[in-house]
């Protein structure tokens, strides 16, 4: 046999062994990998309402006795409706409900908005007046640690606690009203904060009837 | 043959000393600077580099007589390659918040020098025992300055040690403050800058 031959034989021989051994490996894993993967989501939709403290570490069964509790997943038609059951059009859009004593204290929505490196994903909770951000956070993201990954971290996502959405072009001078509006970038992550800016902007603009409806009614309507 | 005497043992020695990979040999510090940031971090980094070389050297020492010479380096980095994602993989399943806090430095330990350097210098010339061993070995000296430079940032940086404040109170009240510049990057290259500064003046050759 020649060289080149063995050489290709060798190289096949070696992608097979690998390629079986991760496939085993991520397959079998792919249960564990999931439990916690749900687990993060219910505690970062928790942390964005306060409920419970990012330092905190509480085990798998508090966490899920305290999701089952005090939140509820819904689905909302375009006209900002809650609909009772599943999604029914493609226009339709996940949301989460914080209920005390059956009151609506907040809102959760998903965001998922393009990063420099991949998608940004977390969650944003305002209050049932329809405009205070009540808290974010982010669960996955590929920015640059130490950089655009900063966006993790508690410090950041404490910027946007109390901030109000508003329409309105971002080049609008600042005066200190519009601070209400605004919450501070990071250096060296420009382009981090550019494209998260606009995925919250898009995400904001989409679910705006839930929030119209909050701002006028402190509470969700349901599709009739 | 006494324990003190036996190749395995004078590896072991010789890596976490004479011939660390960091202070002495000065490779894969990039993940050094960013996951020593707290002790817990850097013990499971060290376990997963330290698992990763082991394996790696293993499998290509027993496969040193059949791998083609032209395409070594390709055969090399392909197994660094799957061990370090079965590794990522496993944390991912049992390590979750771990692994998260890791991000993309379990990735990283591909391009990582050490893990390379091994499996060209060492394991490709000596059996699969001593390639074993000088695996854990390299593994066990890379683990050892990031344990101790963890140590020194988790201290001083933010009063902590694994999570634990350990600092006491009273000295808070008298004025202490932790010192942040620990927890960033140009901290932890001055406590390696040390480490390094430390180890050549005590071998002094």
């Amino acid at each position: 046999m020649s060289d080149s031959i063995k050489s290709l034989l060798f190289a096949a021989l070696l992608c097979l062994a690998c390629s079986l051994l991760l496939t085993a490996a991520s397959s079998g894993l792919r249960g564990f990998q999931q439990q916690n993967i749900a687990l993060d989501k219910q505690k970062n939709i928790l942390k964005s309402v306060g409920l419970i403290d990012p330092y905190s570490t509480r085990d798998r069964s508090a966490i899920e006795a305290l999701y089952a509790a005090k939140i509820k997943s819904f689905w909302v038609d375009e006209a900002g409706c809650i609909i009772t059951g599943q999604q029914q059009s493609r226009g339709d859009l996940p949301i989460y409900l914080y209920l005390e004593k059956d009151d609506v204290a907040a809102y959760v929505i998903p965001i998922d908005s393009r990063g420099l490196w991949g998608r940004i994903m977390g969650y944003l909770a305002l209050q049932n007046d329809g405009s205070t951000i009540s808290g974010f956070t982010v669960y996955k993201h590929s920015e640059t640690p130490g950089l655009g990954g900063e966006i993790e971290q508690r410090w950041f996502q404490r910027n946007f606690v109390g901030k109000k959405i508003a329409k309105g072009s971002a080049r609008e001078a600042l005066d200190s009203e519009a601070q209400l509006n605004y919450v501070d970038g990071i250096s060296g992550a420009t382009l981090t904060g550019k494209l998260l800016s606009a995925g919250i902007r898009d995400t904001l603009l989409d679910y705006e009837p839930v929030s119209v409806q909050f701002r006028s009614h402190q509470a969700y309507c349901t599709q009739n | 043959m006494k324990f003190t005497r036996s190749t395995p043992f004078k590896a072991v020695r010789e890596a976490l000393w004479q011939t660390n990979p960091i202070s002495k040999q000065i490779l894969g510090i990039c993940s050094a600077l960013a996951v020593t940031v707290q002790l817990k971090t850097a013990i499971v980094m060290a376990l997963a580099l330290t698992f990763v070389v082991a394996f790696s050297n293993l499998s290509i020492s027993l496969m040193r007589g059949l791998i083609p010479r032209n395409i070594r380096i390709i055969v090399e980095v392909a197994v660094i390659a799957t061990l370090v994602i079965v590794a990522d993989e496993f944390l991912k399943a049992f390590l979750y918040d771990i692994s998260k806090q890791l991000s993309v430095f379990v990735g990283l330990i591909i391009t990582n020098c050490i893990v390379m350097g091994r499996a060209e210098t060492f394991a490709m010339s000596h059996p699969p025992l001593a390639s074993f061993m000088d695996g854990i070995a390299n593994g066990l000296g890379y683990g050892s300055v990031l344990i101790g430079v963890a140590f020194i940032r988790e201290l001083l940086g933010a009063g902590k040690l694994l999570g634990f404040s350990v600092m006491p109170a009273f000295l808070y009240e008298a004025g202490y403050q932790n010192n942040g510049i620990m927890l960033l990057a140009p901290g932890a290259f001055i406590a390696i800058g040390l480490f390094v500064w430390l180890q050549h003046s005590i071998l002094k050759d």
